[in-house]
């Protein structure tokens, strides 16, 4: 699957581990909120509208008083039906349930963006990370077909391209082709090419580059251009400093 | 025929054999009946995700599955050797003729070793699908196929929901069925 994204080096001066805990407070932060929006969402979906006095509003606020610090609008969710039990407020408690789910799906959105960073920097630490990324440029004279891969002589991937990935890629889109771990030291990247080129022919080409993996993670770009005085595709590997 | 279950060696004889053989051909039925229900519980894939892969078709162009999230897939296992592949291959572009705008997609699968073998059968069939080749068979390993043909149907949501593991014309019903409860989610 495409992924149009860049890849952005990690600060200077910030551990691996910093980034790791402050994650994690905030993915326990974000399933304190939902669930403290949760329990406090349900009780007025559930009741009935009841007068002020009543025993359900109380209870709906009961965990809000003793919870460290709940939300605004979800305090003032649980309150609504307490303080307006009449039907004319009805739109008002609407809305504010819908604030309360629509900020639900955002801290689901962002839980889900924290563990697919975590899980990344789990599975590929920075001293060992290498991404190679592929873009396209013009292609006139070459229509993409497929990828493959080789990184010290072994297969890392052979990717096939749908006609909207290669519609992606033309508009401008980076893929991330591969990302995996090597050890600091000397190693040789090859990519073959495969395709069809001008007038329609079958064309595949390689392109091979020697680098150097540092401590710091390495990044690759596969980049495939038209030279426009020979009429022909062009592939080059370019090192990401 | 007697009913009664034989006590003594004068009973034996006709009638045993014959409800012998009436209790086999009771069993052959309950297991004619329970054989489609069975087929769909073995199947470990399912209720759960559909694994994704991207394939060469026969006519030229890839194919990627995880593309058709929203839609209803139906994959098809077949072989050049297979010889109800070719109907169900027919039958398969008349449902795809008749639900495409419902937001149908149907891929046939060839998991022959010689990708030549199934290049041949895929231009003597006419279908309104693209014929996939799998000559490595990583995909039909994925999708445990173990009997031809094989027809596998993934929901919107990209779980797989259905299998059926033989073409016949009870078969070919139930597939319609079971397609239009997908196509009416």
């Amino acid at each position: 699957m495409l992924q149009p994204t860049f890849p952005q080096a990690p600060p200077a001066g910030r551990s691996a581990r910093a980034p790791r805990a402050a994650t994690g407070v905030r993915l326990l932060a974000a399933v304190w909120a939902l669930a403290s929006a949760l329990a406090l969402a349900a009780p007025p979906a559930a009741a009935p509208p009841a007068p002020a006095q009543s025993s359900a509003p109380a209870s709906a606020v009961a965990p809000a008083a003793t919870a460290p610090a709940p939300a605004p609008g979800a305090a003032a969710a649980a309150a609504a039906p307490a303080s307006n039990p009449a039907p004319g407020e009805a739109p008002a408690e609407t809305r504010s349930l819908d604030e309360d789910i629509q900020g639900l799906k955002k801290d689901v959105v962002d839980l889900n963006k924290d563990l697919f960073i975590l899980e990344e920097e789990l599975l590929f630490p920075a001293n060992t990370q290498v991404a190679v990324f592929l873009s396209v440029d013009v292609g006139d004279f070459f229509a993409l077909d497929s990828v493959q891969l080789k990184i010290d002589q072994k297969e890392v991937i052979n990717y096939l391209y749908t006609p909207r990935e290669v519609e992606a890629l033309l508009k401008g889109g980076v893929q991330r082709l591969y990302i995996g771990n090597l050890k600091v030291g000397p190693h040789e990247l090859v990519a073959f090419f495969n395709g069809k080129g001008p007038n329609d022919r079958p064309y595949k080409r390689g392109a091979s580059l020697r680098f150097e993996k540092g401590v710091g993670a390495k990044y690759l770009e596969l980049k495939i251009d038209d030279r426009q005085r020979k009429l022909q595709p062009e592939f080059e590997i370019k090192d990401w400093e | 025929m007697s009913w009664q279950r034989p006590d003594g060696p004068a009973s034996r004889g006709g009638a045993p054999r014959a409800a012998a053989s009436l209790r086999l051909c009771l069993l052959a039925l309950a297991l004619g009946a329970g054989l489609p229900a069975a087929a769909q519980q073995s199947y470990p894939l399912l209720g759960a995700a559909a694994p994704n892969f991207a394939l060469r078709a026969a006519n030229g162009g890839n194919v990627r599955l995880s593309e058709h999230r929203g839609e209803v897939v139906v994959l098809s296992f077949w072989s050049s050797r297979c010889y109800p592949c070719r109907a169900q291959l027919a039958a398969l572009s008349r449902s795809l003729a008749t639900y495409r705008s419902a937001g149908l997609a149907v891929y046939g699968i060839g998991v022959d070793d010689d990708p030549g073998q199934s290049q041949d059968f895929a231009h003597s069939v006419t279908v309104d699908f693209a014929l996939l080749l799998d000559p490595t068979k990583v995909v039909s390993r994925s999708y445990q196929v173990d009997n031809l043909p094989m027809t596998v149907l993934i929901d919107r949501n990209g779980t797989v929901r259905y299998v059926l593991r033989d073409y016949s014309a009870a078969s070919s019903g139930l597939y319609l069925q079971q397609l239009r409860a997908l196509l009416n989610e």
